[in-house]
């Protein structure tokens, strides 16, 4: 009896959360009258719109993913090898792009860097470019820091670096071959977050002004019907596949089998 | 001039000086151990050795070089940490060459090296392992290896045994000591364990509240005791209290029994003696004799551990297990025999 209504419980709930995707897919596959067919996809995959937001966002979330890496990993590793104490400071600031609008950031950010400023980052595309940067990489920083931290609270940190220490090795490769690879797991975990974060961004790209995939998925939304079901559909598809990698690097983690 | 060199080291913490004026010479190749309980400083002075710790003064001095400043990666010392430390990601060829590779040596002596040190360890068949595929005593001996395989100047072990299972303690501590002895390499073993410390070492330094109470032989430690610390600390101690009869003369009772100790005494209306165990004998013919009465057996096999009541003061001694004598019984009054040579005055 109580097996019956855990299925029945289980159930339920995946038909509350699967009904909605089977019907955005099945509404992205009936752009053609009375068939299924990929035609809203072949649009959307032959608008050099697309191509182009899409290929931005990409670089950008691969930028974003870098320059979060190099910010946090060191900073993550310092606090708790160095710092403890301002562990719950760094903590709090981190959480702080949960709780501030992206729209006061880059209200925030037009006001300082505008072209009439000391700092005119508006003034050029690279300028621009650079802020959206900064921006994903703050809008990011509560996702990659607490999987970093999570996964240096894995591993002996200080024993691990007093050891490499005693061994020779200086900061740069204690951080590089000792505990870059010991949470590379972790690491990548906050990659795909921040990738999913800004491929699907809108705010900061939209009032900046960059041909970002966010603002364009809102763009086909307003005008288009099956298209932007397409997009969604795509999207989702980016975000399951982000999943899947993490799994699958964890699982080619070879070192990491004893912790599982 | 000897090969390490701590002079007046200090480490404070805050308000609390946990090391207090640490001095200690050790030769090239000698095992020292510093033995001491939790919170003695036994560990932050080796960490100060390592360079993870700044001394708040004093110096350390390696072959003459001083080093109180160098960082830790450029003192050339190994050290083997008592959580292992070997690092996950690299396979145990890889940990054991880790050091020659930060080292920058070329990679053709890097290979040689590390299979002479898996040899040494005798765990040549395990070089392609990740350290989770070890037992603890094999990571421990992996962790060795890699600290050996630079060849450092001097090899620290941060209580390297603490945390494997009784049998492989015994086993790897026999084994630490051979290799060891093996390279001449100087070793300074940090540990709380009196039995590791008296095996392994050629001298040891009992630490207490921060200063080295004693620095001896394990010889010297166990039977002249410096202090009263250390004469409780390591080994098994019965303290007495004996009446003074004439300091000068080293006359004394001690559970009625007048007794003429070896040297003269310190003043004073008491004094208090130690003995250990071993030293008293059940139903000596010879020298003086103390009378007990029997308050608890424990057979433990070979040796057949005795406590008694020496007029008010317990005492508690060893005797073998033979089969043809029976134990005393409880509730039983016995002689028991000592030599005045093997009792210890106690000092503060």
């Amino acid at each position: 009896m109580k097996r019956a209504a855990a299925w029945s419980i289980l159930l339920v709930g995946m038909i509350y959360f699967i009904l909605p995707l089977v019907g955005m897919v099945e509404f992205s596959l009936s752009m053609k009258r009375g068939i299924y067919s990929f035609e809203a996809y072949r649009v959307v995959f032959a608008d050099p719109q697309f191509r182009q937001t899409f290929s931005y966002s990409v670089m950008m979330a691969v930028l974003t993913i870098l320059f979060g890496v190099l910010l946090v990993v060191p900073t993550a590793f310092w606090v708790r090898l160095k710092l403890p104490g301002l562990r719950p400071y760094v903590e709090f600031v981190t959480l702080l792009p949960l709780v501030i609008p992206a729209i006061v950031v880059v209200f925030g950010y037009i006001r300082l860097y505008n072209t009439s400023s000391w700092l005119p980052m508006t003034g050029s595309v690279t300028g621009t470019n650079l802020l959206l940067l900064f921006g994903y990489s703050m809008l990011s920083l509560p996702y990659m820091y607490r999987a970093i931290d999570t996964g240096l609270r894995t591993i002996d940190v200080a024993t691990l670096t007093e050891a490499a220490q005693s061994l020779g090795a200086g900061w740069f490769t204690i951080l590089a071959k000792i505990i870059m690879p010991n949470v590379l797991v972790a690491v990548l975990s906050g990659a795909f977050v921040t990738f999913a974060i800004v491929m699907g961004e809108f705010t900061l790209a939209a009032l900046l002004d960059r041909p970002a995939f966010g603002p364009y998925l809102q763009l086909m939304g307003a005008n288009k019907a099956y298209e932007p079901f397409a997009l969604s559909t795509i999207a989702f598809i980016i975000t399951w596949a982000c999943m899947g990698l993490i799994q699958l690097v964890t699982r080619l983690t070879k070192h990491d089998k004893a912790a599982r | 001039m000897s090969y390490l060199t701590l002079s007046h080291l200090e480490k404070s913490f805050g308000p609390a000086r946990v090391v207090k004026d640490f001095n200690l010479t050790v030769d090239q190749g000698e095992f020292i151990s510093l033995l001491g309980p939790s919170g003695c400083g036994k560990t932050t002075v080796l960490r100060m050795v390592a360079g993870f710790e700044l001394p708040t003064a004093g110096g350390i001095t390696i072959e003459g070089r001083d080093v109180t400043r160098l960082k830790p990666n450029q003192r050339n010392i190994g050290m083997v940490f008592q959580a292992y430390a070997l690092f996950p990601n690299l396979t145990v060829a890889q940990n054991v060459g880790f050091g020659l590779k930060v080292q920058g040596a070329p990679k053709a002596s890097i290979k040689p090296r590390v299979a002479e040190m898996l040899s040494l360890i005798g765990l040549s068949d395990l070089g392609n392992r990740y350290p989770f595929q070890l037992s603890g005593g094999q990571q421990q001996r992996v962790a060795l290896a890699r600290a050996l395989a630079p060849k450092p100047s001097v090899l620290l072990l941060d209580e390297p045994l603490s945390a494997l299972d009784a049998k492989v303690r015994v086993s790897l501590r026999n084994e630490i000591r051979q290799i060891q002895r093996e390279l001449g390499i100087t070793t300074i073993f940090v540990t709380h364990d009196q039995e590791e410390a008296l095996s392994m070492s050629d001298r040891v330094v009992v630490m207490h509240e921060g200063i080295a109470d004693q620095v001896g032989t394990p010889f010297d430690i166990y039977n002249r005791p410096a202090t009263r610390f250390v004469a409780g600390f390591v080994g098994t101690l019965n303290t007495l209290e004996a009446k003074v009869l004439d300091a000068a003369a080293g006359k004394v009772t001690l559970g009625g029994t007048e007794i003429t100790l070896p040297a003269p005494l310190p003043a004073g209306p008491t004094v208090t003696l130690g003995l250990r165990p071993e030293a008293i004998r059940l139903s000596a013919a010879t020298g003086p004799q103390l009378r007990a009465t029997i308050k608890d057996v424990d057979f433990l096999g070979s040796v057949i551990r005795l406590r008694a009541d020496l007029a008010g003061q317990p005492i508690a001694f060893d005797t073998f297990n033979t089969t043809r004598v029976a134990p005393p019984k409880v509730g039983e009054t016995v002689a028991l025999g000592l030599d005045t040579a093997d009792l210890l005055v106690i000092g503060a």
